[in-house]
């Protein structure tokens, strides 16, 4: 490094400038599956030691106020889990009565949500886990308030999540009662901090009360039922006599979340597979 | 050897950033209004180079934050490349080492930086004023006190070859 006085752009640090830009452009031209590649590749090689080091940083987090918020969702869920065999031997037993399977369980792996700072960062998320940890693509992102997200690229020992605040982010949704179902969505000014989803769709003559909890409706192969996703704040929007769109505050704020599950439900073997010898 | 030793301290304070960037931020700080220690390591650079060689110092750093902050590949790119040109050609007309000319420097660049990477993202004029007004500013602030701090520690060695 030198320090000169003079300083004015020469014509080779123009074209250094030029250069740059052009690359940069051509990137922004390069179809997404293309880049992700990329970015996958290098996240496993040339910069496998900043991921490293983050993750390590991460792990060593432990901060007083982040054990006792680990002290008390575990407090939560010992309470959850003594009512929760009772309830089991009850569902087993109404299931036979029924004739239905066994319910299917759900495969998780934990991860650690390493952070950049970026003003994108809570739109998209990098994950410390892979595919070499069993974690695929549409896999979802879970965190003990709700629904973050779902996994959209996929590399070796990183993957990259699309949370909610994400333009292209849609689920099914149902209220906590199962009585109104639509299509839960980023509201139109997303930021990752400070939005709002959307509950579109919902029938003019269904109405919702402030503080109605919408959770994962099941439908579609990605997200399961049952996960908590937002709490209406409001009426958006309503279209007099077809639809009106509420206003959710999301469960779960993407920009300080530091470690989640990337869950995938288990799925029934279908029934019409080909070489099936045919039902019970 | 005078010149060598402050050039590898030089370098010695960059990988020094690069360190806190990865594993003393992540550890302190959470959300949007973390300091970005990677662009003070880059502004840093640049002020102290030519404009050629900023610009592909700038290049270097955005392809690392696409790469591990994943939104639109190339966007991070193009906004450090151009942040990263201009500290270099700013440092020639502010010409002055002030610790508070850094630190304008750095949390201009950072404002700048943040704005051109939404643009390249498509991002909406509602977001843009949101994170030019909110986050942007609050982030800015608290990475040109990083800056600062930065700078006194190591003023010494970050001073003009000719000031030492």
């Amino acid at each position: 490094m030198r320090h000169l006085p003079d300083r004015s752009p020469t014509r080779r640090d123009t074209l250094l400038l030029t250069s740059c830009v052009v690359l940069s452009g051509a990137a922004l031209a390069t179809p997404t599956p293309l880049t992700q590649s990329l970015a996958n590749t290098l996240r496993a090689t040339a910069l496998r030691p900043v991921v490293w080091l983050q993750e390590r940083a991460l792990e060593g987090r432990t901060s007083r106020s982040r054990f006792q918020a680990l002290e008390a969702a575990r407090d939560t869920l010992a309470l959850g889990v003594l009512d929760r065999s009772a309830l089991q031997q009850e569902n087993d037993r109404l299931r036979r009565l029924l004739d239905v399977g066994p319910r299917l369980g759900m495969w998780f792996v934990g991860a650690e949500v390493l952070h950049q700072p970026v003003p994108t960062d809570g739109r998209t998320l990098l994950l410390s886990v892979g595919r070499e940890d069993g974690v695929r693509q549409y896999d979802i992102v879970l965190v003990p308030e709700g629904l973050l997200g779902v996994v959209a690229e996929v590399g070796p020992r990183s993957s990259i999540a699309n949370t909610w605040a994400h333009p292209e982010f849609r689920v099914s949704g149902v209220t906590a009662d199962g009585a109104v179902l639509g299509v839960v969505a980023p509201g139109a000014s997303t930021l990752a901090t400070d939005a709002i989803l959307e509950f579109r769709g919902v029938a003019y003559r269904d109405t919702l009360d402030v503080g109605t909890v919408v959770v994962s409706a099941g439908l579609g192969d990605v997200y399961p039922r049952g996960i908590p996703i937002g709490q209406v704040i409001g009426i958006r929007q309503e279209q007099p006599g077809w639809e009106r769109v509420y206003a959710l505050r999301p469960l779960v704020n993407p920009g300080i979340v530091s470690h989640v599950l990337v869950a995938r439900p288990a799925r029934a073997p279908s029934p019409l597979l080909p070489g099936d010898s045919g039902g019970s | 050897m005078r010149e060598r030793e402050g050039r590898l301290a030089v370098w010695g304070i960059m990988a020094l950033l690069v360190a806190l960037h990865f594993y003393v931020r992540p550890r302190l700080f959470a959300g949007r209004a973390a300091p970005d220690f990677l662009l003070v390591a880059l502004l840093l650079y640049a002020m102290r180079t030519r404009p050629g060689a900023a610009a592909v110092a700038g290049w270097v750093v955005g392809v690392t934050v696409d790469v591990l902050g994943p939104a639109r590949f190339g966007a991070g790119a193009l906004a450090h490349t151009l942040v990263a040109w201009l500290a270099s050609w700013g440092r020639s007309v502010f010409f002055a080492d002030n610790v508070l000319v850094n630190a304008g420097f750095v949390a201009g660049g950072l404002w700048v930086r943040n704005i051109l990477t939404l643009m390249a993202n498509g991002t909406t004029s509602a977001d843009l004023v949101t994170a030019a007004t909110l986050w942007s500013p609050l982030q800015a602030l608290s990475t040109a006190v990083t800056g600062t701090l930065v700078f006194i520690l190591f003023r010494d060695l970050l001073a003009p070859r000719g000031d030492r």
